[in-house]
């Protein structure tokens, strides 16, 4: 993708790599410049925006399960939290990389079961998403969560369950054909011990006698015995950063060429797998002209529609929406993350894609920018508005063109609802 | 059933000329992998009243009556790899060596007459199937060269396509290959359909499916105070004519497509949740509830040819007991209700049902109570022409296969089979790269 103007450019980036614009804040961005704005989401410590703590950190969380209704009121709040701060941080690249750590290891609640696990695991993604990848990946394999998710609470030295060392090796650091079914077996094996203690609440342990200490061979790597060395022996395949930079480019830059992957991992390599210098790294190379065009998942496509409309959702509509669409956060359908363009694509999606254009149209104020372009059928503002700068496509405009004003009582409804489901603000 | 149909699709002429290919790059490259996690089934358990015997019965004396073009394959993908072994169970010692803790015990077994297999007591109810010559089952069937990842035994499964990554699926090629002859070469996505989510097998480069995630909420809503007709139109008017970016259009090209889909299918969905809420994980995309829509969707006789039916849950590391349980009483509980209805609309004689899985799970168990990523692994096939009450290959436990179960048939001789009876002999030339061996399936 190439584009025409630092307008166009910097719009990419917000599509890419933020929760969305509010009104005014795409022009803040242009003046920032292309490299002014990368600084901005890649180190906003520099730009003098404040670290942030855990959107759970205050939260006074009690554990009861025997009380359904005050237990979903809680998932409520913690959903709330969640996506209260996507909507409103000010480090939205810092949740951008969270996000793809999230959909990366893909824990899902419905196999946790246990929320203050879940909701650990889901700032583990965030508070070291940019930083070390090898910490990252040490954290995560002792994390309660994924102890439950991948079984790894329940692996004994008599009797290794496979399941986490399997995915460890095939998806969360080398990929398919880079490790055999005996490095399965060495990764099991040398993980075995980490356990869960389930009561009086869930905390992690480490348990000697379950643990198998024999030393195994993993990825040509001898002696490998715990977790550090397995950390160690995986973290330091030289498949390893290139399959963590394919994964970064296919989420934040489409289809690219291989070079530009070959690039990236040796950027990542070079930089001893540093995050953030991978992070900085896509968006600059997606900046000059690299990336291609894809389809948004309904999670950045709500989210960044809310922001250019201003609709600020209750909970309950704005989880029921993307439960709706197909995408239901904390919960990855598989252990291979959230789904894919295709799915996105399908008919269920196309249709829910439409009912909650019409909502999120139906929930956005008169006064609203987004609903006043609409009603003046300045359709190259309220594409400006929608992060698209360069316009919408010639079939979009004919149709809002060919949209009669008197379609919605409430003047510039349709057309607004129309835009939001549209085929172009599907792509990214 | 009469339809007024919408020619929304009318709106879609420029699709067969930007080609397929864009749209099948897609699919392939952000292929919906089928969840893993485990199940939050809702199976529901009420009683069944109608008599599986004289569905089976009905069943049995059926004979391919009907056009050709009238028939339909329905494919059930149990995603995450189902236990074979749990599931028809071996009736040998060394079932029960390799698995202390997760071996059904030999009273627990329905027996399967003329066999030394067992089936699982959750599927209890299919045995008038069995008994009635009308089911059979394929044991030890994998894809050769397939491997323990989900990912790529799923996509080899697919495609039909051994040892290397495809860009179409087995069912979609079929739908390629027969547009001519079937369809004059125009392309309805209703002439393949999934349910509980895309399948990659129905991808093919010319033709497109109609995907469907939960059919409980698959409508378009409008709000009130709006005229919902010009809205529609006018969102189908950005789907025309495609632009030139090859994702953009693709997004354009789902559009009237779906349009058609939900004007006809409004009808098929068993039931309709009010508002957005989708509060009760697993509503509407359980085995019973989708396979509910698919013998709606064959009754309805819009032309659909292939129905694929994706349920997940299957991957079973740990404590798999209850839950292997749940899983297939509720793939059992759906075909029997689902058989009932298309017996009681005089529907069952055209339908013919595969289940595929993944891969077949360990031997010998973990220690978490569950069974890791395996091999050879387990299939159905249902319909009137099935030469039924057989047990095709055959796990064998005397020689594993680094601790699987060692592959016996491949499963293309059953994929060639189910084509053979669904568009006639020769409907599989050409669908894989050298015809598969012919398996003994069919009574025809």
């Amino acid at each position: 993708m190439q584009f025409e103007s630092t307008r166009e450019t910097v719009a990419f980036l917000a599509r890419r790599a933020t929760w969305g614009l509010g009104p005014g804040e795409l022009d803040e961005l242009e003046s920032l410049g292309v490299e002014g704005t990368i600084d901005r989401l890649v180190d906003p410590t520099a730009a003098g925006i404040a670290e942030e703590t855990s959107p759970w950190a205050d939260w006074e969380y009690v554990y009861d399960r025997s009380d359904n209704e005050a237990a979903r009121a809680r998932t409520f709040e913690a959903y709330d939290r969640w996506l209260t701060r996507l909507a409103d941080t000010e480090r939205p690249f810092d949740h951008q990389l969270a996000w793809f750590w999230h959909d990366h290891f893909a824990v899902s609640l419905q196999v946790v079961r246990y929320l203050p696990a879940m909701l650990d695991h889901l700032d583990l993604c965030r508070s070291l998403g940019r930083g070390d990848f090898r910490e990252l990946i040490r954290q995560v394999t002792t994390d309660a969560a994924m102890l439950i998710f991948l079984d790894g609470a329940t692996s004994t030295g008599a009797a290794p369950n496979e399941n986490y060392g399997r995915e460890l090796l095939e998806l969360y650091t080398v990929g398919i054909n880079n490790f055999t079914e005996d490095d399965v077996k060495a990764a099991a094996i040398a993980l075995t011990g980490w356990t869960i203690q389930r009561r009086p609440t869930v905390e992690v342990r480490y348990v000697p006698i379950r643990h198998d200490d024999t030393p195994q061979s993993l990825l040509g790597v001898d002696g490998v015995h715990d977790v550090d060395t397995t950390v160690a022996a995986v973290t330091s395949s030289p498949a390893c950063p290139v399959f963590i930079a394919s994964k970064f480019a296919r989420h934040f830059l489409g289809d690219v060429d291989n070079q530009t992957i070959f690039d990236l991992g040796a950027t990542f390599a070079d930089a001893d797998l540093d995050i953030a210098t991978l992070g900085r790294a896509v968006l600059e190379t997606g900046a000059a002209g690299t990336a291609s065009p894809m389809v948004l998942a309904p999670v950045p496509w709500l989210l960044q529609a809310a922001k250019s409309t201003e609709v600020r959702a209750d909970i309950e509509t704005l989880l029921g929406a993307l439960r709706f669409l197909g995408q239901n956060p904390a919960n990855p359908p598989n252990v291979g993350g959230y789904p894919g363009a295709a799915t996105w694509l399908a008919s269920s999606a196309t249709a829910a894609r439409f009912s909650v254009s019409t909502g999120l149209a139906r929930l956005t104020a008169p006064d609203a920018a987004a609903m006043v372009a609409a009603s003046e059928r300045d359709w190259d503002a309220l594409a400006d508005l929608l992060l698209r700068p360069a316009g919408f496509s010639e079939p979009t405009l004919a149709a809002l063109d060919g949209l009669d004003a008197s379609a919605s009582n409430r003047p510039g409804e349709a057309a607004l609802a129309v835009a939001l489901a549209s085929p172009d603000l599907l792509i990214a | 059933m009469t339809i007024s149909r919408r020619t929304f699709l009318g709106g879609a002429a420029g699709a067969a000329a930007l080609g397929g290919g864009a749209w099948a790059a897609l699919i392939r490259d952000g292929v919906e992998r089928a969840p893993l996690a485990v199940p939050t089934t809702t199976t529901t358990t009420a009683p069944i009243t109608t008599t599986t015997a004289a569905v089976a019965e009905a069943a049995a004396a059926s004979s391919a009556r009907l056009p050709l073009t009238d028939r339909v394959l329905v494919v059930l993908e149990m995603a995450g790899g189902n236990d074979a072994l749990n599931t028809l169970v071996p009736a040998v010692g060394a079932y029960h060596d390799a698995r202390p803790v997760v071996a059904l015990a030999d009273t627990e077994l329905v027996t399967l007459a003329g066999t030394d297999h067992g089936l699982h007591p959750a599927l209890g109810g299919l045995t008038p199937f069995w008994d009635a010559a009308t089911m059979s089952a394929v044991a030890g069937v994998a894809m050769p060269q397939q491997s323990r990842s989900h990912f790529q035994a799923m996509d080899t499964w697919w495609s039909g396509v051994a040892g290397a990554p495809s860009q179409t699926g087995w069912l979609g090629r079929w739908l390629d290959l027969t547009l001519d002859a079937e369809r004059n070469g125009v392309d309805d996505p209703l002439r393949a359909i999934a349910l509980g989510g895309g399948s990659p097998a129905l991808v093919g480069s010319t033709t497109m499916a109609t995907a469907i995630r939960n059919p409980n909420n698959f409508d378009l809503r409008t709000q009130r105070g709006t005229d919902a007709d010009a809205v529609i139109d006018a969102f189908l008017a950005t789907a025309s004519p495609l632009v030139a970016d090859p994702t953009l259009a693709a997004a354009q090209q789902a559009i009237p497509g779906t349009l058609d889909a939900v004007e006809l299918l409004a009808a098929a969905s068993a039931d309709d949740l009010a508002g957005y809420d989708n509060a009760t994980p697993g509503a509407g995309i359980t085995a019973v509830d989708l396979l509910a829509t698919a013998a709606n969707i064959i009754q309805m006789g819009i032309g659909t040819r292939v129905l694929t039916v994706g349920v997940r849950g299957f991957d079973t590391h740990a404590a798999q007991i209850d839950s292997h349980d749940a899983l297939l009483a509720d793939i059992g509980i759906g075909l029997e209700r689902f058989f009932a209805a298309l017996e009681a609309s005089g529907d069952l004689d055209r339908v013919m049902v595969v289940t595929t899985s993944e891969f077949g799970r360990r031997v010998s168990e973990n220690g978490s109570g569950g069974t890791d990523h395996g091999n050879g692994g387990l299939q159905f096939v249902f319909g009137p022409s099935v030469a039924g009450g057989v047990v095709h290959g055959g796990y064998d436990l005397g020689s594993l296969d680094n601790g699987d179960v060692p592959l016996a048939v491949d499963t293309r001789s059953v994929y060639r089979s189910a084509l053979e009876w669904l568009g006639g002999p020769g409907a599989a030339d050409g669908v894989f790269d050298e015809l598969p061996e012919s398996l003994p399936l069919l009574t025809v």
